[in-house]
Formats: C-alpha cells, structure tokens, sequence
C-alpha cells in the first residue's frame, strides 16, 4: 500500500504525533485532508485500530481543519465520537473536519474518519481559538 | 517496552505495570503509547481499579503538555478495562461512543490516573464516567458507552495485571 497522490507527510510532528505517525496532509481549495496507514503498533487487543488512535487523529484533522478554514490556532475543549465500524491495519485511513459554526472565541467542528469500504469514525468537538498575537505552534 | 523504563516512571506504591502483550512479537498501540499501571483496591472504594502512567516527552503536544489523543487512549481503556473490572466482567467491551472534556493540561513528570465509575449496566451496554486527575485535580471529564457482547466474547486480549488484581477481577459480580 502507497501514500495516495498528493500527500504529504507531516515531518513537523513532534511528540504523540510523531511516535503514532508518520501522519499526512493534503490541501485541497482551503480544506485539509489527513491520511494515515495503520501497522501493527496502532492496534488492540483485536488487531483492528485501537480507538484512542483513532480519537486522536480525528482530533488533529479537526483542529487542522479550524486552521485552514479560519487561519486561527485552536485548541480541543470537547469532543464527541461515535464509533461506526472497525478501522482495519494495513487499510489508508482519511479524517477531515469541518467548521459548522465560530464566533472570536470558539469553533464548532464536524469531524468524519473513514477507509476504503466504510466511515470509521463520527466526531463533534468544540474548539478554543487562541488569540491571533500567541506564538503559534504546530498542531499535530 | 522494557522493564527498564520502570525505574524512571517511579509509580505511586502499589501500581503495577499492565503487560499488554504477553508473548505477542510486535506491540500493539497500548504498549507502545508508553507503560501505563494499573492498581486494585477493595471493591465498592474509589480506588477499586484504578489506572496510571508518568507523563514523557512522547506523549505530549508540540506545546509540551499532555496530548490529548494520550488522555482520549486512556479514558478509552479506563471505560472499557477498567469498567468490565468494576462490574465483574472478564470480556472485551468495544467502545460504542465517547465524550471527553480537556478541562486541564498535565506535563510532563505528572503522574495521571484515571478512574471510572459505572453509571449503569444494561445487557448489551455499559455507561460509565471517567475522570483523569493529577493529584487532586482533574485534567479529562469522559463518559463512555461501551457494548457487552454476547456469549463469553474476548477476554481482555492478553492484558496482564499482577496476581492480585487477577483474582479480584476474578470475583463473580455481586
């Protein structure tokens, strides 16, 4: 299995990220798609992907999602997930979000994780924007 | 992740590390997060399970706090391991739906438990509640629905705790 066309691979990462990666992106018209190919390191007990990596990769598409659609750095206040179906190792997984409603100091954020036959994942989070004058840092 | 890493996550007296893998070759995403702990304690307290690991540089966020996709893992294994412990049941309980409020950061050096408490067991589902803390505070509010399949399904994939935490989740439900 290769990386899909237009991919690129997020070699900021640092941290989580970077130890549960390698993670990509692509930009298409202003909106982020994230992409990641789970081995046998992002399993459970079943040998499918364990839901804590599946949360937190739906989490960073979302939150990548507030940055490309409202150019402001947020942070997760809550999140709501609902688990569809398994997410298989070895099967390319895609998350993307999508801003449903901000005003200065929040973001609410629809979120969809899914692989090649079915969605994976349901998300809704509310998102903390930091202020435009605070250093950015790399979300990932 | 081997044994030698103990020494330098110095948990609290009466964690022990949860082997996740026993005799599997590749580990899977639980021990690969890093060593997280679990302790019993006599059943009905609060510490009746209890889960726990020492924050590192691997876990965190490029901001250097706790990553939330770390405490979500967590939260996810305290409903679902710690909550089929909590009601006497020795199966795999697949997450069906959760919700996690980051109400505040940990860093690194923080020692974090986590802790469930059943809201209700229904045939087919458990509702549980799960809070992290770091001392006395809480950094992650979580509620968890998880199924409870049919039949014997999974025991809990491999997971080990130590012997007397076994026998404790051993005890028929009361």
């Amino acid at each position: 299995m290769s990386i899909p066309p237009g991919f690129r691979q997020l070699t900021e990462a640092t941290g989580f990220a970077a130890a549960n990666g390698p993670w990509f992106e692509k930009v298409e018209g202003g909106r982020a798609i994230r992409g990641f190919l789970p081995g046998p390191q992002h399993a459970n007990a079943l040998g499918i992907v364990h839901g804590g990596m599946l949360a937190a990769f739906l989490d960073s598409a979302m939150g990548t999602a507030v940055f490309h659609t409202l150019q402001r750095r947020a942070v997760t206040l809550r999140l709501s997930l609902d688990y569809l179906g398994p997410g298989r190792i070895g099967d390319w997984l895609q998350a993307e979000g999508e801003v449903m409603g901000h005003d200065e100091h929040m973001a609410q954020v629809r979120g969809r994780l899914y692989g090649p036959r079915h969605d994976v994942l349901a998300g809704l989070g509310a998102f903390a924007l930091l202020n435009r004058h605070r250093t950015p840092k790399t979300r990932s | 992740m081997p044994d030698s890493t103990i020494s330098i996550d110095n948990p609290p007296e009466g964690f022990r590390r949860i082997d996740f893998d026993r005799g599997r070759p590749d580990p899977t995403f639980n021990s690969h997060i890093g060593n997280l702990y679990a302790k019993r304690g006599p059943k009905g307290t609060r510490d009746e399970f209890v889960m726990g690991f020492r924050v590192h540089r691997h876990m965190c966020n490029p901001a250097g706090g706790l990553h939330g996709g770390m405490m979500m893992t967590v939260a996810d294994l305290v409903g679902t391991m710690g909550g089929s412990a909590l009601v006497g049941l020795r199966k795999f309980l697949p997450t069906v739906s959760m919700t996690f409020d980051f109400v505040a950061p940990a860093k690194v050096g923080d020692w974090v438990e986590g802790r469930a408490e059943v809201v209700r067991q229904t045939r087919t589902l458990l509702f549980t509640t799960i809070y992290l803390t770091v001392d006395e505070d809480k950094i992650l509010r979580a509620s968890s629905i998880a199924k409870i399949p049919s039949g014997d399904g999974l025991a809990f994939g491999k997971a080990r705790l130590d012997r007397g935490a076994e026998m404790a989740a051993e005890r028929p439900p009361s």
